[in-house]
């Protein structure tokens, strides 16, 4: 009985030299050691020996376990040692994983979302198709006023006419439609689509990103308006960058301002990114009118609040150094790759 | 408006260098949007005088001047015909940088000798456009005769331009006073207004006219002044140049004497040619019906009730604000003329010039509201212009209709509201000083502010624009930096749902790149979603009517593809057009994403052969009844034909199960129970037949997916398969609260079971694993589908489907005992339920 087991012995280790990957090491030691193989079965056989061969055959067939396991271990190292001195070349590229991309203007807006969030500004949207009555008159721009010429509209085609429908030329109507619904305080920003009857060029698309940002209780100043937008600059484009502010004029705010910041290529020594100025004009901005105000049903004379407007893609296009405004709507995916 | 910018010195008596003159008004909000410092540019542009003009032997509106630079004698090639011989002209030496006169886009050029039509053209004479004076380039600039043959033409007509970027609340603003007060205001020094005394005049060349205003709402005032005695010559060269400099083409002396009292002082003035008013009147009126009046420009025009008018006893003789008539033209006949100086209604003004698409500078000024005490100042300023020009002799103001004067309205605050408003503390006296530099008159003897603009200044009318005065004039960079205090916000309407961006991040993290695209497409562009043999190509209704779209959804869908036509791809719904558009092609707002995407495909396939993974996540527009249209936001995903998988360079080709592969993960994460999903064909046109499917939950179709037919793959100019994706996101979100409830696992082994199913080859998989899971409770795990298979060892019209089974239970190790016992219920209910058969041996796996 014993040369059976010798001659188990002998094939498993025979075996055993041939195995040459961890798999084969696994499918040998199921064969020679596992539940089914033939030492277990011959271990588990001794019950129909005859008692004074038990004894014998037990020793044998556990030493030739022993044997086996040992020469598996040694066999595991012998392989282990062997593949760490084979020559893998650590620069092949891997196998091809691809994760997708967000778009620039995606992250763009979730970056500017972010900075706003701990200032208490909740993000809220608004239709696309607007009536003429949340873009224009709600904001102070009556019918035939010279300030309308400071959006060329979109119309769009109607068959009955409870108001004039237009692709919304900014944000701004939602500034109207969320004072409409809910009393002070307000603390918004929007971000959207625009849409502008407006020839493309590397610095002009018809349709575009905006953020509107828009702030209204009873005391929120200029002040705090400028010290909004410096903590925005910082956090868009690093703590360096200083914020001024300027006269200007939209039908909505007054007073109205325009915010440049110091560039952020050049620190403000001037460079091609400011056109050698060192500021960068960013954003439009102004203390809500008080006929707004009055408009949606708050009292201007309680409270009062400040409005900003920017658009996305020019905030993107300086912090990814994009020169031409069209590429955001082109989906190349040479360009998309390039980000997130 | 450009502003030269000695003129602006004179009249704002500044001696600040020019840089620092835009710096300012700039941060004061008249916003310079650039100097042009004329003559920059010049290094070898001089004065060069024409001495002879020949024919071009070949070309009929060519000539070929010679010009003398004093130094040398210069053959030129001319296209202009505005020059005779000995007149003086800009001469441009090759090598000079001009500006391109007819690029979209300014950009200086270098000269370079050039050949035209045969001859050597060796120089250039130069239009005011090509020397950056003016957009005038109807002919070349003719400088004055005495400027001396061969200087420099800096030295003749260098002067720094101010170029403002236009407001809309600023009529003054529109002016080089307006903007010389600003200025003075800024830098403190004292305005020396252009605007001469009075003197009584009225009267004192014997002549009348009656004046007749119909209704002061269209017309506040109406000011007139005679000049006799007028002679319509060249007007001098200061003033011409002037004209230039400030973008306009000097015509002749009462002409640019009117346009320079517009761009001095903001108030458009018509000159009329007296002897050709009929009867002695003037009136202001709208047009009547059937009324017509050639304008200046040769046209005839009908009027409409809505245009307002300038008539005579007889009729119109000139739109108001817009253009004048023909008939009444200044000419070199003209011998006396009226001045006319009038207040007109703005929006009036501005619909007609809208209408007739004829905006000028001066509708532009009428369009912003011009105070009606100006119309007097400037035909003061006007007649003394002309009569120190030698151009005639006038009356200051000949006759004057206002019926009802008004005067700006003060302005009453609390001192502390500028300090509410900005957050800044100012000093009284300083805001004093302020509003006194702007002209405002100020009474804060009791207390408030009692503010009242001068006449110039009606856009004032609020506190906050009292305040807006105090704060630009003292300087925005004043006002401190803080951040908001106050109470908090309640939820606002219209939040944005956080969970955009998780699907979103689900999508990229599938492989898939983000577009964003244009909501602008037109109806030709969708229609390339349906087969064009289904669809009548009929060029009015690309999209088909309601008729077409009836037969198409009874013949060519199944319920599931009525599903997916009705929410995922609603191209039988009328879209919403545009009244005008930049193109044709992006005419109308899109009621799908799908096919702006397979053009995004294409174009990317161009330079890709695999891995285009796109989508898109924004909204699509259905019109609604006497509302604005429903915007819902749809996921709309395209993939190309192969993906990287494997080794380097290998792939694997996209079929269903790829994709259907993609809709689970992405509907899992969503949050939609997987076991509670399920899935129908789609029989839809856009859809390849029988490799398109719909995934459900309650009935509700959230997805749908397929292979694009290859006709319609064809119409996008695709060379291999597409496979779309679309979601409908507002769906999947009612059912995002299926998941989340924590399943405990066992800790115990589980015991594997394989098993192979032969069943029906139209049985859905879905029915075979329903059964399982149901027979298979309570101590079945898992369930893994591992092979499909149809053939040879099996009848045909059957196929085998393998699975492996894992039971466990929480608290104990299964025995084996236990787990067949399970796995026998399971094989005896898909044998009773399903007829199916169990193939080879009945799995036995280990325990694991």
């Amino acid at each position: 009985m014993n040369t059976r087991i010798d001659e188990l012995l002998a094939a498993a280790q025979a075996e055993l030299a041939q195995a040459n990957s961890d798999g084969e090491l696994e499918a040998w030691r199921v064969a020679h050691l596992g539940r089914r193989s033939s030492l277990t079965l011959a271990l588990r056989s001794i019950g129909q020996l005859p008692p004074e061969q038990r004894r014998a055959m037990g020793q044998a067939a556990n030493a030739a376990r022993r044997t086996l396991e040992a020469d598996l271990d040694a066999r595991r190292q012998t392989l282990r040692r062997r593949t760490a001195h084979a020559h893998v070349d650590v620069t092949m590229p891997g196998y091809p994983v691809r994760l997708g991309r967000l778009h620039p203007l995606t992250l763009t807006l979730r970056d500017i979302r972010r900075v706003f969030a701990p200032l208490g500004f909740r993000a809220v949207s608004g239709p696309e198709v607007e009536w003429d009555r949340y873009n224009f008159e709600l904001l102070n721009i009556p019918a035939h006023h010279p300030a309308r010429d400071m959006w060329d509209t979109f119309h769009v085609q109607q068959d009955a006419r409870p108001g004039d429908l237009l692709l919304r030329t900014h944000t701004s109507p939602v500034q109207a439609r969320v004072m409409e619904q809910v009393p002070p305080p307000v603390r918004v920003i929007v971000p959207g689509k625009v849409y502008r009857y407006e020839n493309r060029d590397a610095s002009h698309e018809a349709e575009f990103m905006q953020v509107e940002g828009l702030a209204v209780d009873e005391r929120i100043t200029m002040a705090d308006l400028r010290g909004t937008l410096t903590y925005f600059v910082r956090a868009m484009f690093g703590p360096d960058r200083d914020l001024r502010i300027r006269a200007s004029y939209f039908p909505f705010t007054e007073p109205s301002a325009e915010a440049e910041m110091s560039c952020h290529a050049c620190n403000g020594s001037g460079c091609p990114v400011c056109g050698g100025s060192g500021w960068i004009e960013i954003l439009g901005a102004g203390m809500v009118h008080p006929k707004v105000l009055a408009d949606v049903g708050y009292d201007p004379d309680t409270y009062q609040g400040f409005a900003f407007g920017m658009g996305v893609e020019r905030i993107a296009m300086l912090k990814y150094g994009v020169t031409d405004i069209r590429s955001f709507y082109r989906n190349d995916l040479r360009f998309l790759r390039q980000f997130g | 408006m450009r502003v030269p910018f000695q003129w602006l010195c004179e009249l704002a008596g500044l001696s600040a260098p020019v840089d620092e003159v835009a710096r300012r008004l700039t941060n004061a909000g008249f916003e310079v949007a650039a100097v042009h410092h004329a003559g920059e540019h010049w290094e070898r542009v001089v004065v060069g005088q024409v001495v002879r003009i020949d024919p071009h032997p070949n070309a009929d509106r060519l000539n070929l001047p010679t010009v003398t630079t004093g130094e040398a004698e210069l053959q030129v090639v001319c296209g202009a015909w505005n020059f005779e011989m000995g007149d003086k002209i800009a001469f441009a030496h090759s090598g000079a940088r001009l500006w391109n006169a007819y690029a979209t886009e300014p950009r200086l050029e270098e000269l370079k000798p050039t050949k035209i039509r045969g001859v050597l053209s060796r120089g250039m004479l130069c239009s005011p456009r090509e020397l950056g004076l003016g957009d005038d380039h109807q002919g070349i600039l003719i400088l004055d005769p005495s400027a001396p043959v061969g200087r420099p033409l800096i030295e003749v007509l260098g002067d720094p331009v101010l170029e403002f970027e236009l407001k809309a609340n600023r009529p003054d603003a529109l002016s080089v006073l307006g903007v010389a007060r600003e200025a003075a205001a800024l830098f403190g020094t004292e305005v020396h207004s252009p605007i001469p005394d009075p003197r009584p005049s009225a009267g004192a060349l014997g002549m009348t006219v009656d004046l007749r205003i119909h209704d002061p709402a269209l017309c506040a005032r109406y000011s007139a002044a005679f000049v006799t005695g007028v002679s319509v010559t060249e007007s001098p060269s200061w003033l011409r140049t002037r004209l230039e400099q400030a973008g306009m083409r000097p015509i002749n002396t009462i002409v640019d004497a009117t346009n320079y009292v517009m761009l001095e002082l903001g108030q458009p003035l018509h000159a009329f040619d007296w002897d050709t008013i009929r009867g002695g009147a003037i009136g202001v009126r709208p047009a009547r019906p059937g009324e017509r009046l050639t304008t200046l420009d040769g046209q005839d025009r009908a009027l409409t009730a809505d245009t307002l008018c300038i008539v005579d006893a007889e009729g119109p003789v000139a739109l108001a604000g817009v253009m004048g008539g023909q008939t009444t033209e200044v000419t070199s006949a003209t011998t006396t003329v009226l001045l006319e100086s009038a207040t007109f209604d703005p929006v009036s003004i501005r619909r007609a010039a809208q209408r007739l698409t004829l905006r000028s500078e001066a509708s532009r000024r009428f369009e912003k509201g011009l105070p009606p005490e100006l119309t007097e100042l400037a035909l003061r300023r006007c007649v003394q212009l002309i009569e120190s020009i030698g151009a005639g002799r006038g009356e200051f103001l000949s006759a004057d209709a206002w019926p009802a004067p008004s005067a700006p309205q003060p302005v009453t605050l609390a001192f502390d509201r500028i300090e509410r408003l900005t957050g800044l503390a100012y000093d009284r006296a300083e805001v004093r000083r302020a509003l006194a530099a702007l002209a405002f008159t100020l009474d804060d003897s009791g207390g408030e502010l009692r503010v009242t603009p001068p006449f110039w200044r009606r856009d004032v009318t609020t506190p906050a624009d009292v305040v807006e005065e105090v704060a630009r004039l003292l300087g925005y960079d004043r006002i401190p930096n803080t951040l908001p205090m106050g109470r908090v916000t309640g939820v606002m309407p219209g939040e944005v749902d956080p969970r955009d961006d998780d699907l979103r991040d689900v999508m990229a993290g599938l492989g898939f790149c983000e577009c964003v695209t244009y909501a602008l497409t037109n109806e030709t562009r969708m229609a390339r979603l349906i087969p064009p043999d289904l669809l009548d190509a009929d060029p009015e209704a690309p999209l088909g009517g309601a008729a077409a779209w009836d037969e198409l959804r009874r013949s060519a869908m199944n319920e599931a593809g009525r599903a997916l036509a009705e929410r995922l791809l609603p191209l039988h719904r009328a879209p919403l057009r545009l009244r005008n558009h930049l193109s044709s092609d992006e005419s109308t707002l899109r009621l799908t994403g799908l096919s702006t995407m397979l053009e995004t495909l294409r174009a990317n396939r161009r330079h890709a052969d695999r891995d285009l993974m796109l989508f898109d996540y924004q909204p699509i527009f259905l019109r609604r009844e006497d509302d604005l249209p429903d915007e819902p936001i749809l996921l709309t995903a395209v993939l190309g034909a192969r993906l990287s998988s494997g080794r380097w360079d290998e792939t694997r080709t996209v079929d269903l199960h790829v994709v259907r592969g993609i809709v689970d993960e992405l509907l899992t994460r969503a949050g939609v129970d997987p076991l509670a999903m399920g899935c129908q064909n789609v029989r839809h046109p856009t859809f390849a037949p029988g490799q398109a499917a719909g995934v459900t939950r309650a009935d509700r179709l959230l997805a749908a997916y397929g292979q694009i037919a290859p006709q319609v793959a064809a119409a996008f100019d695709l060379d291999e398969p597409a496979w779309a994706l679309l979601v409908d996101v507002e769906a999947v979100r009612a059912f995002d609260t299926d998941t989340a409830q924590f399943q405990p696992w066992s800790d115990y082994p589980a015991a594997r079971r394989d098993l192979a199913v032969v069943v029906d080859a139209d049985t859905p998989q879905a029915d075979v694993l329903d059964t399982i899971h149901r027979a298979g409770r309570p101590l079945l795990a898992s369930v893994r589908l591992f092979d499909e298979y149809r053939g040879e060892q099996i009848p045909p019209n059957k196929r085998s489907l393998a699975y492996t089974l894992s039971y466990a239970a929480p608290n104990r190790t299964l025995t084996d005992k236990e787990a067949d016992r399970s796995h026998n219920k399971v094989t005896r209910a898909l044998q009773h339920r399903l007829g199916a058969e169990l193939r080879g041996p009945s799995g036995h796996g280990d325990t694991q």
